[in-house]
């Protein structure tokens, strides 16, 4: 069972979590989204797969490249 | 009483001849050539026949070498450690060379003439004849042990790179890193207009880890110090990256079929046969109504150019603007387009420092430039201002307000502040169209209100909503089709007319196109 992380591509701060814990996410398919200068940017899961944990909460800064959800296949 | 007359007998000396060119082909040695070959590397010889056309090759200088002679008799000549000639790639004249690496690893040669590297016949014959040259990369540069062999050290630049800088002016320069680079070599890559690199077997550094962990006591790898993650995805020093020597060769006669042999003549025209009135009925959805979302920029790109045209330049470094060749009705053309889904499109350090390149690359091949926008405007934040975004983003503008190849501006949705004006032809026709879905200002509404309004936001009832209240009146007036009422912006369009609208233009540029090339003049101080 391989674990895979969905990261944020941008600095700024998380705006809204769509998926849930125990949640099975198709490849494409968002984790979360993240404001950034004023935009919605997507978290996507990219190869999909269940949602394990979220690494930061709502409203949580986050920067580029920083794990915020664990995913497993 | 005459002699029988003899035909003179050089058969003796055709033999030589065919001995020393035998020893050229046989590069650095069996054991040398297999040892490069199982490290999945091609060798110098292989990697221009990938590259060129098919027998094209007239190989320039197969005998210099060091001959080995026992009582004056030849036994063998260890082959210059680097090989070029004139070529051909898509029927057109090319000059190519590239580091012998089985030869002492391609470090530097000292004969009468250097054959290429760093100035060089290769590098002469692009000049004189006005042809693109191709560099394959593959040395280490200098090394101490020529103190050794000349009895004194050299001064840096006896072998300059003069001619490597003027021909940036005059033909295409491409470089591809095929090894390890540093040093020289390094630096000539980065002398080109276009470089490209070679996953996980390239590395290109201005030294290597032995002499870091010597100065600054760090170990490093040389992947992890110039691997393509830092040279080209971190640090932009080199602009593409090939998943292996083949794809390299491919990407290379990719790229310069978008360029022309020189700058006193205008790139190739190639019909594909797409309609220049081809209308896409996506593009009208592709923009959301919810401003804050993103939305893919290169689909709407691929909607827009010539089917199968696209030619990405820096995919990887500076993402929040996309910049690429392509084709419109077969002229080429250079896209820049801000990339919504990075940092909403705000022009960043890394961002400006490509739109400056590419910009700058345009102008000097006669490529006509179309500017997609959707741009908050430069980004903002601490980070930003240490990075220097506000000087390297005014030098893209400086650069803009040089070129002077036609430019388009489309504006698909945000065009904002200094970044917005980075995207439009100033000093040309100024021609800038727009897509309804489009606004525009000196900054965001959003972001402007608060700013310019404290007072009366402060002093109402209740503040937000005031503050919502302004922001929804300004931004009723702030509709594109009021600007248009002024021709503050010349035409605003269905998002579907867009290629035609600019193949129009395109095509209409091409006559005066041709009364302005030649080298592009370059004058004043960049910021």
């Amino acid at each position: 069972m391989a674990m895979n992380e969905a990261k944020s591509e941008v600095t700024g701060s998380v705006w809204k979590i769509v998926s849930e814990v125990g949640q099975k996410l198709a490849a494409g398919d968002t984790v979360m989204i993240i404001e950034s200068m004023k935009m919605e940017i997507p978290v996507i899961a990219e190869d999909g797969g269940e949602v394990v944990e979220f690494k930061v909460a709502e409203g949580a800064a986050v920067t580029e490249g920083q794990v915020v959800a664990v995913l497993k296949d | 009483m005459s002699q029988p007359l003899l035909a003179p007998d050089w058969q003796p000396e055709l033999d030589e001849l065919a001995l020393r060119r035998a020893q050229s082909v046989a590069l650095g040695g069996e054991t040398a050539v297999a040892k490069h070959h199982g490290q999945g590397r091609l060798t110098v010889r292989e990697r221009i026949d990938g590259l060129i056309d098919d027998a094209s090759f007239q190989e320039i200088g197969r005998l210099t070498g060091q001959g080995r002679y026992e009582d004056g008799q030849l036994h063998g000549v260890t082959p210059a450690p680097y090989v070029m000639g004139l070529a051909r790639i898509d029927g057109r004249p090319v000059a190519v060379g590239g580091e012998d690496f089985t030869v002492r690893g391609g470090v530097s040669w000292s004969g009468d003439r250097k054959k290429g590297g760093q100035g060089g016949f290769v590098e002469d014959l692009a000049h004189q004849y006005r042809i693109p040259l191709v560099n394959l990369i593959d040395g280490a540069g200098g090394s101490v042990t020529s103190v050794q062999r000349r009895g004194h050290s050299v001064f840096p630049g006896v072998h300059g790179f003069e001619r490597s800088v003027q021909l940036m002016g005059e033909v295409p320069v491409v470089c591809a890193v095929m090894g390890t680079a540093a040093g020289g070599p390094a630096g000539r890559a980065i002398l080109s207009h276009w470089s490209v690199m070679v996953k996980d077997s390239s590395q290109v550094f201005a030294a290597g880890p032995p002499v870091v962990e010597r100065s600054l006591g760090q170990k490093i790898t040389k992947e992890e110090l110039g691997g393509h993650k830092i040279a080209a995805d971190v640090a932009g020093t080199i602009d593409n990256v090939a998943a292996g020597e083949r794809e390299c060769f491919e990407m290379i006669r990719r790229y310069l079929s978008y360029m022309p042999s020189h700058v006193w003549e205008l790139p190739p025209v190639v019909m594909v046969g797409d309609p220049a009135d081809r209308c896409e009925d996506a593009l009208r959805t592709i923009v959301p109504k919810n401003r804050r979302q993103p939305y893919d920029m290169k689909r709407l790109i691929s909607l827009v150019v010539d089917r199968e045209s696209v030619f990405e330049i820096q995919p990887s470094f500076g993402r929040a603007v996309i910049t690429c060749l392509a084709r419109m009705n077969g002229k080429v053309v250079g896209i820049v387009a801000n990339n919504p889904a990075v940092y909403g499109g705000a022009i960043d350090v890394k961002a400006a420092r490509k739109q400056t390149h590419f910009v700058e690359l345009c102008d000097t091949f006669h490529i006509p430039l179309v500017f997609l926008v959707d741009v908050p405007g430069f980004m903002v934040g601490r980070d930003a201002e240490a990075a220097a975004t506000l000087r390297e983003g005014m030098r893209s503008v400086y650069v803009g307000l040089q070129a002077s190849v036609p430019m388009y501006t489309v504006v698909i949705r945000k065009c904002y502040g200094m970044a917005g004006m980075g995207a439009t032809d100033k000093n040309g026709l100024d021609l800038k169209i727009a897509w309804p879905s489009a606004e525009w200002g000196s900054l965001p509404i959003e972001g402007g209100v608060a700013a310019a309004f404290r007072r009366e936001i402060a002093e109402a009832v209740d503040p937000r909503a005031r503050e919502q209240e302004i922001e929804a009146e300004l931004r009723a007036m702030a509709s594109p089709f009021r600007t248009a009422e002024a021709f503050g912006v010349e035409e605003i369009i269905d998002p579907r007319e867009t290629r035609a609208f600019l193949c129009r233009f395109i095509d209409a540029a091409q006559g005066r196109l041709q009364t302005t090339v030649g080298p592009k003049p370059r004058y004043g101080v960049r910021p």
